[in-house]
């Protein structure tokens, strides 16, 4: 991106520092998209500057800036939007992380989303457990009550366990699963607000 | 009449007159209010609408876009709430972008509408004018 020149200092290091802000706003979104976005606000600006020539610069650039607004306001929505579609076109997990906490002011069903996450991380969890503890992890199932995780006092009492060495398996299983279901349904959010 | 009584009285004329003035400001100020949000809504509701019908005519930058919009419906848009309407209407398909070179250095980034933002214009335009005939309708 090529920088707008200026002659008066001031307005040169209000500019600087706009660009800044919105540089460190945009961090997360990829490569492309972070260039694409401050080219066009650059773009914008060095407009805006071309009009009302006859106003001083320092006066311009406070006017230009004070129109585009806060860039964390500004730009939030542009930001989540974009997270959004990324995470939808990749199956990269930190890329719906940051998706889903952009998002999650935007409505009660990514709460939800964050719960099954959270699900996704206590099956990785178990599986580090069932190799620690063994006996105490697994899948038990007594005469009237079933848990599925870890035990720590293990009596005579306790129900059996009945997976054995298929619980890490049968975890990586059920984690998949997971995952492929809450990708296939922000998918699915995704296209509906498109529609909306 | 004795003194005291008229100026109680002189005194309750002033206070109620008073009162009196200061709830018309406060019910003129009030609607006033009103009719201005009101105005701000509508207008923001139609912004896809009227970026739109810029569009048909011509592409245009976002900077160009933003000063037409001023113009045609005296709105000062927060200038950021452009360019996130642009980037929908992009991923929608409606808009296609390209940056253009500029002998500044600084390229602009060109809007137009694409075949399938024609199609859905056109449809906005219909359910506009349907609209617009029903409210007439109703305030005649």
């Amino acid at each position: 991106m090529k920088n707008i020149e200026f002659s008066d200092k001031n307005a040169t290091s209000l500019y600087d520092k706009y660009i800044r802000d919105v540089k460190e706003i945009i961090r997360i979104l990829s490569k492309e998209d972070q260039n694409d976005i401050l080219m066009e606000i650059n773009s914008h600006i060095y407009e805006s500057m071309q009009r009302n020539i006859t106003d001083s610069e320092i006066d311009r650039i406070v006017e230009t800036l004070d129109k585009l607004g806060n860039p964390r306001d500004s730009l939030s929505a542009l930001i989540a939007d974009r997270k959004l579609f990324q995470a939808t076109k990749t199956f990269c997990p930190t890329h719906v992380v940051k998706a889903l906490s952009l998002n999650i002011s935007n409505g009660f069903i990514y709460v939800i989303f964050c719960i099954l996450y959270l699900f996704l991380f206590g099956f990785i969890f178990l599986i580090f457990v069932k190799i620690l503890y063994p006996h105490n992890t697994g899948l038990f199932i007594g005469e009237d009550e079933a848990h599925f995780g870890f035990i720590a006092n293990i009596t005579d009492n306790t129900s059996l366990e009945i997976l054995g060495d298929w619980f890490i398996p049968v975890n990586i299983v059920v984690m998949v699963f997971t995952y492929l279901l809450i990708t296939l349904l922000l998918k699915l959010k995704y296209k509906l607000r498109r529609k909306n | 009449m004795p003194e005291f009584i008229h100026n109680y009285l002189d005194e309750l004329c002033s206070k109620f007159n008073r009162i009196l003035w200061r709830n018309f400001v406060y019910i003129c100020k009030m609607n006033n209010d009103f009719i201005e949000k009101w105005k701000s809504q509508v207008k923001k509701g139609v912004l896809t609408f009227i970026v739109l019908n810029l569009l048909k005519h011509r592409e245009m930058y976002g900077y160009e876009l933003i000063e037409h919009v001023s113009k045609t419906i005296s709105i000062d848009i927060a200038e950021g709430t452009l360019y996130p309407l642009l980037n929908k209407l992009k991923t929608e398909g409606l808009v296609a972008s390209k940056w253009v070179e500029q002998i500044s250095g600084i390229p602009r980034k060109y809007y137009s509408l694409t075949n399938i933002g024609e199609y859905v214009l056109s449809k906005m335009k219909e359910s506009w004018e349907q609209l617009t005939d029903s409210i007439k309708g109703i305030s005649k």
